[in-house]
């Protein structure tokens, strides 16, 4: 029996493609899945975790006590070989031909092995007066920075002091790195650039020491309770988690996916393995007649499919670390999804393997079931009417209904809850509620779209219409193939701009200006309407700043600005509050100082003029703000202390900020610009990648769906060769019966991605609810184009997949009709 | 209906004669070298106008590829086949298609309706396909003529072979076609239905004076034809005229068949 199943399996073998193809898919999409899962955390721990992964123990305050002192504990205890308490500072650095910005400078370790700086020219500073600065300064080896300190309290200068550039470092793949200048020092340099003491030790043990025991051996070695050891690995981890948030969410989120290549691939082998039992009804039939039992058939087809799904899961594994290789060095080290490489964990091989085999023996159940009920006799009958009636299933449909209600249940407590764990087992519960249902649902939608259908083709959308609905379960399945990638890509394309607006509002009110120019001293009256000719600035206005007597007494910073002017610069006020004339905004410390609440009155004055004023409280300003108005009328001699400008939104961004730096920088040399403009564009770039793989998403699962379509239709062509014969005798033109066939197509696809297009949007809705539901308000944004054209391309491709057969059907000979076989 | 004659200068005119549907030296092999079947050895036949006309002849005798290659259906290898002044054999398969559609009806052994249609689509399948109306007075009588008029809006599977075969019938007769075809028309049908159906098929003939052609087994079936054309590894092999099932016997016994 064997040697027929693979004499069978190699006559076979093009018919196998279909089946072959949607395995090495779903494989090659688990395992690229798992690889570059592997691949970015193995980047990003170079990367964000740099400094910690040749770190056996990093020791951490958790008050911002000084750890200095604790270094030479921690030095004594037995196993340790070097401690390095980093140091870092913030300072004012001028480049050659650039103007001063921000840099943070850090300490380099005396002890070699910990120091982490991937060198790319040049060498790590050896003593003071030297300079290390990443490579996104864009400066060389050579160059002399002009460094100036200022007091952080007061913002005066307390030194200014020459470094030169001794060498580069590359920060590659740190997400923090393009946010501002790194630089790195020795101790005694960035101490005397106003260092702050330390806030954390790094341990590197002696060789061969288990950074545990270690850890473990230098907790009790510090004696005071606000610190906190761990090892390195761990500090590596969780300087990635901070940076790329939740990254067991990004995981599950990927698997998710795998998953759903996997159910949708397995939709596609259970059909493709009953097109093939279908086609050899005949074959099947004559082996019993010659004495093959129920069984032997069965065993046959199994054998059969599990040969196949090895070697497809073979195929799979290369195809998805290739698929890998290609993605990481598409995307390179310095996106917002960092990759380098490949990582190959050796489970992604074993998973690929398992699951695809396993899906195609499990997908194959069915069909073998199938294959035992041909009867002997069916060799001598011409093939049997395809059957018009599927059974029910009532446990199937009670376990569905279930599911669903059980589902929807857990994710209203997820949106309310904002727990996205009951989202997420609310949401694959309902969904595999939805699959179990579509048996039932889909077939009517079918039908009554079809109904519509009907008015509109003619006599082939009729026919079609009819065709459609002719074996429930089987246009369910493919439709369910398809539904499933809909579903989960209208998901995630809803759900990512809704994650965006939601951002980008919770942005917006935290930082309602794009660009704010501040001053330790006086801002140039100039200025101001020449950063607004820039290029790529939208608008600007200038907050006035004084000094002015506080009801206490005291000498207060008060800020006046123009509501009228400044509103359209801001891009919201849901979290400033502006004040209209006769009114001070108040931060909270200011009405706990002066005893004041909102609506009683605050009297400031300044030399002989005073101004009462209604006070209202505002979490969001940092000194009191009055309409400009009022300042005026108070210190007319107040000048511009801070500008706010508003970019155009687009690609400029960046442009616009880097010409406002220099223009400010040769106005005003002791001016700051600071901005969110840039976390802006960046939290951008982090959605755009996640779309681009959500559309890689749609690709891969159309492309397994479109097989499904494909053998579909196949089947369908095979059972209604003498139909389609009929039709031709009768007068259908090869051009009409394609046309059958494409409606037909068309009807399955297009139900499947108005359904998932419906399904999905509601399940981003709610997954964004649930994530973000605990931080102010939820913003739903659905994106109509992307979601419309979600419909068109899974449409677009149910047509395509008709193709084959319906070239296939068209060459049906009209005699076909009367021969039947 | 009159179909207009096409002359082609410098060739003689296709002739015109009386004869609805004609074959001349018309062969069918299948396969090729020393494995190649005359299913067709040269066949000259005609079948006239408003004429009823069984085919008959043993398994295998190439009767039912004759009746193929006469329809459209299934092209010669060699020799022509004309519809009236319309040689088939040239046709292209659009036109052929277009030809079946609007000049030729079916009425098969598997009675060959669609199951997603009832009974009344199924009947106007052809005309719909070529984008025709169907005449309503026409379309009445055909129906009340098979008795259908209770059974239109009735699905295939609510029909019984008889009903079924006679909404077959229905569907050949209302585009009015040049001929129609019937193979085995009562092959899959008790001998009470078989006669009902073939009682249906002559009535056309002798009130609308619709050609038939009708290829069978049974002489019974045959004897309700007007002529029986014999044939025996495929080739001509007699005729008889005025058939009575005896009469068909015999001439078949003829045959060693």
């Amino acid at each position: 029996m064997l040697s027929t199943t693979l004499a069978n399996l190699r006559a076979h073998l093009p018919r196998l493609v279909a089946a072959t193809l949607a395995v090495v898919i779903a494989v090659a999409f688990v395992v690229a899945t798992l690889v570059l899962n592997e691949t970015s955390r193995a980047t990003l721990l170079r990367a964000a975790g740099a400094e910690y992964v040749g770190t056996d123990v990093v020791v951490t305050t958790t008050d911002g006590s000084s750890l200095a002192g604790a270094a030479g504990a921690v030095a004594a205890v037995p196993g340790v070989r070097a401690v390095d308490p980093t140091v870092s500072a913030d300072v004012r650095a001028r480049f050659p031909g650039r103007s001063e910005a921000h840099l943070q400078v850090s300490s380099v370790a005396a002890d070699p092995r910990l120091r982490w700086q991937r060198v790319t020219a040049g060498a790590l500073p050896e003593r003071p007066g030297e300079i290390a600065v990443a490579t996104t300064t864009d400066a060389a080896v050579g160059d002399v920075v002009a460094v100036t300190v200022r007091d952080p309290a007061t913002g005066d200068v307390t030194s200014t002091s020459d470094a030169t550039v001794t060498g580069l470092v590359d920060l590659g793949g740190d997400p923090s790195a393009g946010l501002f200048a790194r630089g790195f020092a020795v101790p005694d340099q960035v101490t005397a650039w106003g260092a702050t003491d330390p806030t954390e030790l790094r341990v590197a043990g002696r060789p061969r020491t288990e950074p545990e025991l270690l850890a473990a051996a230098v907790a009790p070695a510090l004696g005071f309770a606000a610190v906190e050891v761990r090892t390195g690995e761990e500090a590596a981890e969780d300087a990635v988690a901070d940076v790329t948030g939740n990254r067991l969410a990004l995981a599950a989120v990927l698997l998710v996916f795998a998953t759903v290549a996997v159910l949708v691939a397995g939709l596609v082998i259970a059909n493709t393995l009953a097109v093939l039992v279908a086609q050899r009804t005949r074959d099947l039939a004559l082996l019993r007649c010659v004495g093959a039992t129920s069984r032997q058939v069965r065993r046959s087809v199994l054998v059969e499919a599990a040969a196949t799904g090895l070697a497809a899961s073979a195929l799979g594994v290369g195809v998805g670390v290739g698929l890998a290789a290609l993605v990481s060095a598409l995307v390179g080290a310095d996106s917002p999804l960092p990759l380098e490489g490949v990582a190959v964990p050796p489970y992604a091989v074993g998973a690929g393997l398992a699951v695809g085999t396993l899906t195609t023996l499990l997908a194959a159940l069915g069909p073998a079931r199938a294959a035992t009920r041909v009867a002997p006799l069916a060799a001598l009958r011409p093939t049997d009417a395809a059957p018009l009636r599927s059974r029910g299933g009532l446990l199937r449909f009670a376990a569905g209904l279930l599911l669903v209600l059980g589902g929807a249940g857990l994710m209203v407590l997820g949106v309310l809850a904002v727990d996205v764990y009951a989202s997420l087992a609310g949401g694959t519960a309902s969904f595999l509620g939805v699959v179990l249902l579509a048996q039932r649902a889909v077939p009517p939608v079918v039908a009554a779209a079809g109904r519509g259908l009907g008015r509109v083709g003619g006599v082939p959308g009729r026919l079609a219409a009819g065709n459609a609905s002719r074996n429930p379960r089987r246009t369910a399945a493919t439709a369910t193939a398809l539904l499933v990638g809909v579903t989960l890509t209208t998901a995630m394309v809803v759900g990512a701009a809704s994650t965006r607006a939601t951002a980008q509002a919770g942005l917006d009110a935290a930082y309602p200006a794009d660009v704010e120019i501040g001053a330790y001293g006086e801002l140039p009256a100039s200025l101001l309407p020449r950063l607004q000719e820039v290029d790529g600035v939208a608008a600007g206005t200038a907050l006035l700043g004084m000094d002015v007597t506080g009801p206490d007494g005291q000498p207060t910073w008060v800020q006046g600005v123009d509501p009228a002017e400044a509103t359209p610069v801001l891009r919201s006020t849901a979290g400033l509050t502006l004040p209209a004339f006769g009114e001070a905004v108040l931060p909270q410390w200011a009405a706990d100082a002066y005893g004041l609440r909102a609506g009683e009155t605050l009297t400031l004055r300044a030399g002989e003029r005073s101004r009462a004023l209604t006070v209202v409280v505002g979490s969001d300003v940092t000194a009191p703000l009055l309409s400009a108005a009022d300042l005026r009328g108070l210190a007319p001699e107040a000048t511009a202390a801070t500008l706010w400008l508003r970019l155009d939104d687009g690609t400029g961004q960046r442009d616009a900020i880097d010409e406002v730096t220099e223009l400010t920088g040769a106005a005003a040399p002791d001016a700051y610009v600071t901005g969110l403009a840039s976390e802006r564009a960046a939290i951008d770039s982090v959605l755009d990648a996640l779309l681009l793989v959500v559309t890689g998403l749609l690709g891969v699962a159309v492309l397994i769906a479109l097989i499904g379509v494909g053998n579909t239709l196949a089947l369908s062509v095979l059972e209604r060769r003498q139909e389609n014969g009929l039709l031709r005798a009768m007068g259908l033109t090869r051009g009409q019966l394609r046309g059958l066939l494409a409606w037909e197509a068309v009807l399955v696809a297009g139900v499947a991605a108005v359904l998932g297009v419906l399904l999905g949007g509601a399940y981003g809705l709610v997954g964004t609810a649930s994530v973000l539901g605990g931080q102010d308000a939820v913003l739903l944004d659905v994106p109509w184009l992307q979601v419309g054209g979600i419909v068109v391309v899974a449409t677009a491709a149910g047509l395509l997949a008709s193709v084959l057969p319906a070239r296939r059907a068209a060459r049906t000979a009209p005699v076909a009709a009367i021969t039947a076989v | 209906m009159s179909v207009p004659v096409m002359t082609v200068p410098g060739e003689p005119p296709a002739p015109v004669s009386s004869a609805a549907v004609r074959a001349t030296g018309l062969t069918k092999v299948h396969g090729s070298g020393e494995t190649a079947v005359h299913a067709l050895a040269g066949v000259d036949v005609a079948f006239g106008r408003g004429e009823f006309t069984a085919i008959m002849g043993p398994s295998g005798s190439g009767k039912s590829t004759l009746m193929h290659c006469l329809a459209g259906l299934d092209t010669a290898t060699s020799g022509q086949v004309f519809l009236g002044g319309t040689e088939l054999t040239r046709l292209r398969d659009d036109e052929l298609t277009r030809l079946r559609r609007d000049r030729i009806g079916f009425v098969f052994q598997a009675f060959n309706l669609l199951p997603v249609l009832d009974a009344r689509e199924n009947v106007v399948l052809p005309m719909l396909l070529a984008g025709r109306r169907p005449d309503p007075a026409w379309f009445d009588a055909v129906i009340a003529r098979l008795g259908l008029r209770e059974r239109l809006r009735h699905r295939p599977s609510e029909l019984s072979g008889g009903q079924q075969q006679r909404v077959a019938i229905a569907r050949a007769l209302l585009p009015r076609p040049d001929v129609v075809f019937a193979d085995e028309p009562t092959g899959n049908l008790d001998s009470r239905s078989g006669a009902e159906v073939l009682d249906l098929l002559r009535s056309s003939v002798r009130e609308t004076g619709q050609t038939v052609v009708m290829v069978t087994h049974d002489p019974t079936a045959a004897s309700y034809a007007d002529r029986v054309v014999l044939l025996a590894d495929g080739r001509p092999a007699g005729e008889v005229d005025r058939p009575t099932a005896a009469s068909v016997l015999e001439a078949l016994r003829g045959l060693g068949g």
